[in-house]
């Protein structure tokens, strides 16, 4: 199989669209990925105003999800993950909102921009949404997120 | 009584100042006024101290914080009564993420019905004060009991309702909000009226712990089960100097009291020691 035909597989395997892009800044971003993916995250630890919560992802990109979530007392909260797959892993920052602060599990939805990765995802970029509940009992977060990943 | 931390008190006199007090802000002298910035004459108010402790104090650990304010007027006198209190911490200590405050407490039941009328997973922490009340000729001290407990939260910003509850000479219930903002607490406090022809009562002291020994409830398989909630998060590194923190006190008369705090850095320990 040719270069260009394995990662027309590979796309195909992740339900993605392969589409060479010759010019411009972002040369090396071959693919485009729609991801949706969910977590389910249980507490591992806590440094103030942050907490570190870990589980599995399902969905576009599975594997085991790490991330650093920040919750002032403001409305706005401010997340920093780690979505660890097969073919690599992709960091994602993202702020958002939480509504309902005295709620034992208030919901919250923002914005997340896709910053890097290792692997197939070391170049990646892009863009999306996400939505979360913080169950403030466990410190426990379900998490999801969609958004379109270039790579 | 726990320990304390090095307590910073400011020498007030009676120097007329400029002075701006809003949440929050702070303009820093000889900064030229605008329309769009509050800036107004204001006494300094009477000496006031503030103390702060951590309750344990282990880095990133949970924690309650227990501080004291005392407002020390001069002899022989009552300070005028209080109407804010705005009190910063470090913006890293985990007050949302304290598992404190999972239901709220309707202010109005919370008038009404005393502590009894909340919801225990609305307690957030309790204390006391002492307040002057001008009795005739007579400054009689009256004890009063505090409680601290979530309030509804209409912006998103969690809110904090202060029960105040004192029986004699002055038998009275009144309820204080409070909001969280980044790095701060701005507590309203109503006037608290003293008794017929008398002046309004005056808080002299406050004795307070958020978090501690509460008891909160989780329904679990269709079992109510009693809980201790977390407590306040404490950040895995203290900052250089300890953790500052700073109470401004605004009184009926127009007087703004500034009172610091520093709780010193926990001491290292070797491994094994």
């Amino acid at each position: 199989m040719t270069r260009a035909g394995t990662a027309l597989a590979l796309a195909v395997a992740l339900g993605t669209t392969a589409s060479a892009q010759a010019t411009g800044p972002m040369a090396k971003a071959a693919h485009r990925l729609s991801a949706k993916d969910e977590a389910k995250l249980h507490y591992v630890r806590a440094s103030g105003s942050s907490l570190i919560d870990e589980g599995k992802a399902s969905g576009t990109i599975p594997g085991t999800v790490r991330i650093d979530f920040t919750y002032t007392g403001s409305p706005n909260v401010g997340a920093q993950f780690t979505i660890y797959g097969s073919s690599g892993s992709l960091r994602v920052h993202a702020s958002g909102k939480l509504s309902s602060p005295t709620n034992p599990k208030p919901s919250f939805k923002g914005n997340l921009s896709i910053v890097g990765g290792s692997g197939r995802y070391a170049h990646a970029h892009g863009s999306g949404t996400l939505y979360g509940v913080f169950y403030r009992r466990s410190y426990g977060l379900v998490v999801q997120v969609q958004g379109t990943v270039y790579y | 009584m726990p320990a304390l931390g090095r307590t910073a008190s400011c020498a007030l006199g009676g120097l007329l100042v400029i002075a701006a007090f809003a949440v929050g802000v702070s303009h820093a002298a000889g900064a030229a006024p605008t329309s769009s910035v509050a800036v107004r004459s204001s006494l300094l108010g009477p000496p006031t101290q503030l103390s702060a402790a951590f309750l344990p104090e282990r880095l990133g650990a949970p924690t309650s914080i227990y501080f004291t304010v005392d407002i020390d007027p001069p002899a022989l006198s009552v300070p005028p009564p209080l109407s804010a209190i705005d009190v910063s911490y470090p913006s890293g200590l985990g007050f949302a993420t304290s598992g404190l405050g999972l239901a709220s407490c309707d202010p109005a039941r919370l008038q009404g019905g005393g502590a009894g009328a909340c919801p225990e997973n609305s307690k957030m922490g309790a204390g006391t004060a002492v307040v002057q009340v001008v009795f005739g000729t007579e400054v009689v001290p009256e004890p009063v009991s505090l409680g601290l407990f979530a309030g509804p939260s209409p912006d998103g910003y969690l809110h904090l309702l202060i029960l105040a509850s004192g029986k004699a000479p002055v038998e009275a219930r009144i309820v204080m909000t409070g909001v969280l903002l980044p790095g701060h607490l701005h507590i309203t406090v109503p006037p608290v009226p003293g008794l017929p022809g008398a002046p309004d009562v005056a808080l002299t002291q406050i004795r307070a712990t958020l978090g501690g020994a509460l008891t909160y409830y989780e329904r679990v398989r269709g079992k109510l089960i009693a809980y201790r909630p977390r407590g306040i998060g404490l950040p895995a590194r203290c900052p250089r100097g300890g953790w500052r923190l700073a109470a401004s006190l605004a009184f009926s008369d127009g007087g703004v009291s500034h009172a610091r705090d520093v709780i010193a850095c926990p001491a290292h320990r070797r491994p094994g020691k």
